[in-house]
């Protein structure tokens, strides 16, 4: 056989040329042509040709550091630690002979670490990789957005507001702009992980597309859960375009052109007329709906905002239900928004109390996410539980939901009430609450619901 | 440039003391400083633990390789020390470290020949033979010996 490596290690001194020399012994040893390019601190020696690349049977890449493996699609790439090029070169080189090394992307062309998750099912996977790209996003927009809050923020009868020109508007500003990416990021790294480069653009659109309801002609985005779906469509569809045969001429423009163009071109169609304005005809639908409950059980209004507000997190079911509160204090009735102001921060202090209570059950990740959305449900924001709703929104939503349902019922039966827009504790410390004993009881209660019960239904992380 | 440059008998130690990891580095390390090769001890220290968190430089076979890039740093050395009973030092094998070559490479150095002449080390150390001609040394004669055949 003719095989190709590299080796590379962190800093390029030593192991970089252990593995090669152990590499080329062992090959030459076993009978096999072998070149090793070494990328160690004196830069890349040895380089392989695209004419090497070509020709050869297979690649080891044996690194300690990220190797571009671009230059081998479409071959057969073994990639491992640089140690295991030392240790175990005969075996690295019998994967060879017994075939056992797949072709690097023809599936899909995903990074070394995730050779494990191979086994996964797909659409988790591809799921679990946008959401990790959006975690920074609404950590970052989250945390900055609640500190201005807290700091810079004053109740008025439309909410809380930071003064005009204040610092704390240009910081509200920023997160805001990070909260803005949020669903692009998602829907885009979703698509990403289906399709590939190709796939970005289209996720990205369609994920800002179905977080801006002005496209069709709603009052909200169809928020995160909008934001997955635009970027399973832009992914499959991406996808799809890729197999159409093409004539060689038109090739190379496919992945930076034509994909993204036409898949772009299709998911902004499907999200807007066919998802999209179906979203804005539903809000309409829950706001008569809801007006029609106002002389209805109070309870039973109850659970049904507080189950809307924690669905979809930010979404058009929680915008709707946050609408009809805020309509409630100007009509004189403030005791809706007191239940809602409780619904909006359980689901973030929910979940970030679980990932404190079970840690084997959340990836590192969802643990620092977690951290943040305890910061973000005290001010009330409820996008801070998305990003671990978002991993697992089967177990996670209707757990939730139950504990905002009980966190709203309880604060509706007592008579807490809420006279600004707003939810979550900080709506105590500003003192607009009436009731505040009963609006901290009715919270705490939801919290401990959502932690417990999504505890209980989450499955311990595999590695 | 030869091996031989780097590595001079003051930085030879045919009797390691040390018993972990970290007293064996610090030991080699204060060959190099008395050989008036760093500014300062401690940053290039650091670099070697900042290395060896990495991961391992045990690469197995009875060898380590510590090395350290740093600003204190003034010229390349190499410390070579050997430990007969072994050194834990969370080698990929399990197996304790025998021999100990200890790599100080400045942050920003003129030329790339150092960087040369230790991989041609570290290909060197590949060979069963080599490491055995070290293990069989009795004198830093013998070590400097070997370290010019390469």
């Amino acid at each position: 056989m003719k095989l190709l490596a590299i080796t590379s290690c962190p800093n390029g001194i030593a192991h970089t040329y252990m593995a090669a020399e152990k590499l080329a012994k062992a090959a030459e040893a076993m009978g096999h042509e072998i070149k090793v390019e070494t990328q160690g601190s004196i830069g890349v020696e040895n380089e392989l040709t695209a004419e090497e690349i070509r020709a050869a049977d297979g690649i080891i890449i044996a690194a300690d550091k990220q190797v571009d493996k671009s230059r081998f699609n479409g071959k057969k790439v073994l990639a491992t630690g640089v140690g295991e090029g030392i240790r175990k070169p005969e075996e690295l080189i019998k994967k060879f002979e017994n075939d056992e090394v797949p072709v690097y992307g023809k599936e899909d062309s995903t990074e070394v670490k995730e050779e494990k998750r191979g086994k996964e099912n797909p659409i988790y996977r591809s799921l679990m990789n946008g959401v990790s790209y959006m975690i920074p996003f609404v950590v970052v927009g989250g945390l900055l957005i609640a500190l201005a809050l807290a700091i810079g923020g004053e109740p008025t009868p439309t909410g809380l507001q930071i003064p005009e020109g204040s610092v704390w508007q240009t910081i509200l500003n920023v997160g805001a702009a990070s909260f803005t990416l949020m669903v692009p990021i998602l829907a885009g790294f979703i698509a990403y992980s289906i399709a590939d480069r190709p796939g970005l653009a289209p996720g990205m659109v369609g994920g800002y597309i179905a977080a801006t309801g002005s496209f069709y002609g709603s009052d909200a985005g169809a928020g995160f859960i909008g934001g997955i779906i635009a970027g399973f469509l832009a992914g499959y569809i991406a996808k799809a375009i890729k197999r159409i045969p093409v004539p060689k001429m038109v090739q190379p423009i496919m992945p930076i052109l034509v994909i993204p163009l036409v898949a772009t071109f299709l998911v902004a169609v499907i999200f807007i007329f066919v998802i999209g304005q179906p979203i804005a005809g539903l809000m309409e639908g829950l706001t008569s709906f809801l007006q029609g409950m106002e002389g209805a059980s109070r309870i039973v209004l109850a659970l049904i905002l507080g189950a809307m507000i924690a669905f979809d997190m930010g979404g058009p079911f929680n915008k709707v239900a946050f609408l009809f509160g805020a309509a409630m204090i100007a009509e004189g009735n403030a005791y809706i928004m007191g239940a809602i102001a409780v619904a909006i921060c359980t689901p973030p202090l929910g979940l970030g109390l679980a990932t404190l209570l079970n840690k084997k059950k959340y990836a590192d990740e969802e643990r620092e996410a977690g951290k943040a959305a305890l910061a973000m449900g005290l001010v009330g924001i409820t996008e801070g539980a998305i990003p671990l709703a978002a991993r697992d929104p089967l177990r996670v939503i209707p757990s939730i939901m139950i504990g905002a349902m009980v966190g709203s019922v309880i604060a509706m039966m007592s008579n807490v009430a809420d006279n600004v827009p707003h939810g979550g504790p900080i709506v105590a410390v500003f003192q607009a609450v009436d009731n505040v004993l009963m609006f901290f009881i009715a919270i705490i209660v939801g919290v401990l619901v959502t932690a417990f019960l999504v505890n209980a239904l989450k499955k311990p992380i595999k590695e | 440039m030869k091996l031989t440059d780097l590595l001079t008998e003051d930085l030879i130690k045919m009797d390691v003391e040390g018993s972990t990891k970290d007293e064996v580095m610090n030991e080699l390390a204060s060959l190099i400083e008395a050989n008036g090769a760093l500014t300062e001890k401690q940053p290039y220290i650091d670099a070697l633990h900042a290395r060896e968190q990495q991961s391992s430089t045990g690469i197995g076979f009875g060898i380590a390789i510590p090395h350290g890039k740093s600003d204190a740093v003034k010229e390349p050395r190499v410390a070579f020390g050997i430990k007969r009973d072994g050194v834990d030092w969370a080698s990929m094998d399990d197996e304790p470290a025998n021999l100990i070559f200890m790599i100080a490479v400045p942050e920003k150095s003129a030329g790339d020949e150092h960087l040369k002449i230790l991989q041609m080390l570290s290909r060197k150390l590949i060979d069963d033979e080599f490491r055995q001609s070290l293990l069989n040394a009795t004198t830093k004669e013998d070590i400097i010996k070997l370290a010019s055949e390469i």
